[in-house]
């Protein structure tokens, strides 16, 4: 009886140390796995920061009125030729 | 000794006659016993001193190896906080920081690169050659060649592979919309630290603060292990603008236009919001390209709207004459008589542009009277009128959070001689600055509470200071609108579509200590639309040449220019069937 138990016993400690180090080998992979990932994430904020630059570069209104009158032609419009379209039509 | 010698000599005596090797009696000598028990002792005792040592590096004395352990597989991570950006109310970057490197090299090394790796060098750092001979040749082990190089350059220069070339990561700042907003929003030096405009003002929150933290790397250099955080970092903060981009570009053209068209030394306009009192534009012209570096000094630094103050003159007619009406002593129909056009306080003499004659309130205000406003500020005392331009904020040290704001100036009201008085009350003897003059306009523009100006978006509402009743808001306006009529100082600040309340001031320089004849600010402050007010425009033209230089002349076509346009891009249903507007040939000039 209590060789049996001790056998069992032995058994569920030798599985138990495998255990860990499965696990522990795991928990690594997925460190490893996270550090990269967050990497990912950090280059992608950097992306994200410079396009929005590009962006806000790109619609600068200086830029915008010297593409629209020169290259396409474009006038500011003036009071007197607008039509204002009220709620009613009055 | 003496007796083994002896014994030897026995034995090979006794070994000749045949006696058996074993029963030597040499053999039979036995050691003491206290030799053994010594060896025995010194063993045990050598064990018991190794268990003794292993137990107190073990147990007792374990810092210093356990440190030295970490050392040896632990690493500190370095997490820096980047810079918060800066944006305006709709979320367009102003200011915005991007990883970069610095490129350094050890010159030993980088000299002995082939010359024309050397040549592509230069030329991708952007200097000649020889410059960069020059930086190479010195005795140090580290010289930065430059500093803030973007990385698809870094790349290009880490492909030619030249020995004793390395870069260090750090930030660089970017402001995308560059000259416009740059009084506003300021820059930072190369260490990414504030040094004007907003970015010094809330350094702080933008700065954020470096974290490190602690891992375990393995032979490869992977994180095997966190060992957690040693130091948690602060991101630096987003910082919304109140500054509307739009509006700000648009007053940016008025005021650039402005000083090109009057051959003006400077110009400078402010938007503000009546009903938040956020800054919604903020232009100042000359300026400056905050990305360029190498022209971060002198005078095109200056923001003349908050840091810069001059005499009012006559801008600040409209609060005496409010002051008048809020305590009952005048009405708007109340008529004065002007003739002969001058008027002498305590011997120095008080004159008009024109001999106006007989005036209503109203009709001061709308040419522009100094003779009308005298006679109003005579029948208040001075500590009323004290009280009113401390209320309104004159003199005061500025709350807008803005580094540099400049207080202006109002002397106390007990040292004010009658014809300093006199002469207060169209503005000469007090300073404001033109930030400072909008903010007052603001009580005509709300109904007559004022309140804080903020650079920042504000969520709520902020709630006012009652200074003169809406009553004499709703007077003064209408007054107001009069000076754009075309029988005002301001005709020429009409716009199309829109109905357009200000009031024009001229104020000489002071040049060599004296009131100068030839140089002089224009100003215009205005409210707009005069239906629903939604904006106060303070609009400033420094030092314009031409015959024509008053601000009626100067500032208040720009500030119509300014006002139609903003109106417009900010979607305010026009108020004025009006699309021609009529401005006499020879408008008023106002008086001086």
């Amino acid at each position: 009886m209590s060789v049996k138990l001790n056998v069992l016993l032995v058994t569920l400690l030798v599985g138990c140390a495998l255990s860990v180090v499965n696990a522990r080998y795991q928990a690594r992979h997925l460190l490893i796995e996270l550090e990269r990932l967050q990497q990912h994430a950090r280059q992608l904020d950097i992306d994200w920061d410079q396009l929005q630059l590009d962006q806000s570069r790109l619609a600068k209104n200086e830029r915008i009125e010297q593409i629209s009158r020169t290259d396409l032609d474009m006038a500011p419009l003036s009071p007197a030729r607008t039509q204002y379209l009220t709620e009613g039509g009055q | 000794m003496t007796r083994g010698t002896a014994k030897n000599s026995n034995a090979r005596v006794a070994a000749s006659k045949g006696v058996a090797f074993s029963k030597s009696p040499v053999l039979a000598v036995r050691l003491p016993d206290w030799r053994s028990r010594l060896v025995l002792f010194v063993l045990f005792a050598s064990f018991a001193a190794l268990a003794v040592r292993a137990v107190w590096l073990q147990g007792v004395s374990n810092q210093f190896l356990q440190k030295q352990g970490k050392s040896r597989y632990e690493r500190t991570l370095e997490l820096p906080a980047t810079r918060g950006r800066i944006l305006d109310r709709n979320g367009a970057v102003l200011a915005t920081s991007l990883p970069v490197r610095a490129i350094w090299g050890i010159p030993e090394d980088v000299l002995q690169a082939p010359p024309e790796k050397l040549r592509e060098l230069a030329r991708l750092l952007e200097m000649p050659e020889a410059d960069l001979r020059k930086k190479l040749d010195s005795d140090r082990t580290f010289v930065y060649l430059k500093r803030q190089v973007e990385m698809p350059i870094v790349d290009q220069i880490l492909k030619l592979k030249i020995d004793g070339i390395d870069t260090r990561k750090e930030y660089k700042r970017f402001y995308p919309q560059g000259e416009v907003v740059t009084h506003l929003v300021g820059f930072t030096n190369v260490e990414d630290k504030g040094q004007d405009g907003m970015e010094l003002q809330h350094q702080k929150t933008l700065m954020g603060v470096a974290g490190s933290r602690r891992v375990i790397k393995d032979r490869l250099g992977h994180i095997a292990e966190d060992l957690g955080m040693f130091r948690e970092p602060h991101q630096g903060r987003d910082l919304t603008l109140s500054v509307d981009s739009k509006l700000q570009y648009i007053a940016f053209t008025s005021i650039k236009n402005a000083v090109e068209k009057f051959n003006a030394k400077a110009g400078a306009a402010v938007v503000l919001d009546v009903q938040t009192g956020e800054v919604l534009a903020l232009a100042n012209y000359p300026t400056y390209n905050p990305n360029d570096r190498s022209k971060l000094t002198g005078e095109q630094l200056r923001n003349r709207v908050i840091t810069d103050t001059f005499e009012p003159g006559s801008t600040i007619k409209p609060l005496t004459v409010a002051l008048g009406l809020e305590t009952g002593r005048v009405t708007p129909d109340t008529v004065f008589d002007n003739n002969p056009g001058y008027m002498m306080v305590t011997g120095r003499r008080i004159r008009d542009f024109h001999n106006y004659g007989v005036q209503t309130v109203s009709g001061i205000i709308q040419k522009s009277s100094n003779l009308g406003v005298v006679k109003i500020a005579q029948m208040i005392p001075q500590q009323e009128m004290w009280e009113l331009y401390t209320k309104v904020g004159y003199g005061q040290a500025p709350r807008f959070g803005f580094p540099g704001a400049a207080a202006g100036r109002v002397r106390p009201y007990k040292t004010w001689k009658p014809v300093e008085y006199a002469n207060m009350a169209f503005g000469h003897g007090l300073s404001v600055s033109l930030l400072q003059m909008a903010r007052s306009y603001m009580i005509f523009a709300r109904n007559g509470d004022i309140i804080p100006l903020s650079f920042v978006k504000v969520d709520e509402d902020p709630v006012g200071q009652q200074v003169i009743s809406a009553k004499t808001a709703a007077q003064v306006r209408t007054m107001l609108e009069s000076v754009v009529g075309p029988g005002g100082t301001a005709s020429r600040a009409q716009v199309a579509g829109y109905r357009i309340g200000g009031k024009t001031g001229t104020a000489e320089k002071i040049v060599n200590g004296r009131y100068s004849r030839t140089n002089n600010i224009g100003y215009f402050a205005g409210i707009g639309p005069m239906s629903k007010p939604r904006f106060v425009i303070a609009v400033m033209v420094d030092d314009p040449t031409g015959p024509l230089r008053t601000g009626g002349f100067v500032a208040a076509p720009t500030a119509a220019d300014l006002f139609s346009n903003a109106l417009r891009a900010a979607n305010v249903p026009p108020d004025s069937s009006i699309t021609d507007i009529i401005i006499p040939e020879v408008p008023l000039e106002e008086s001086m």
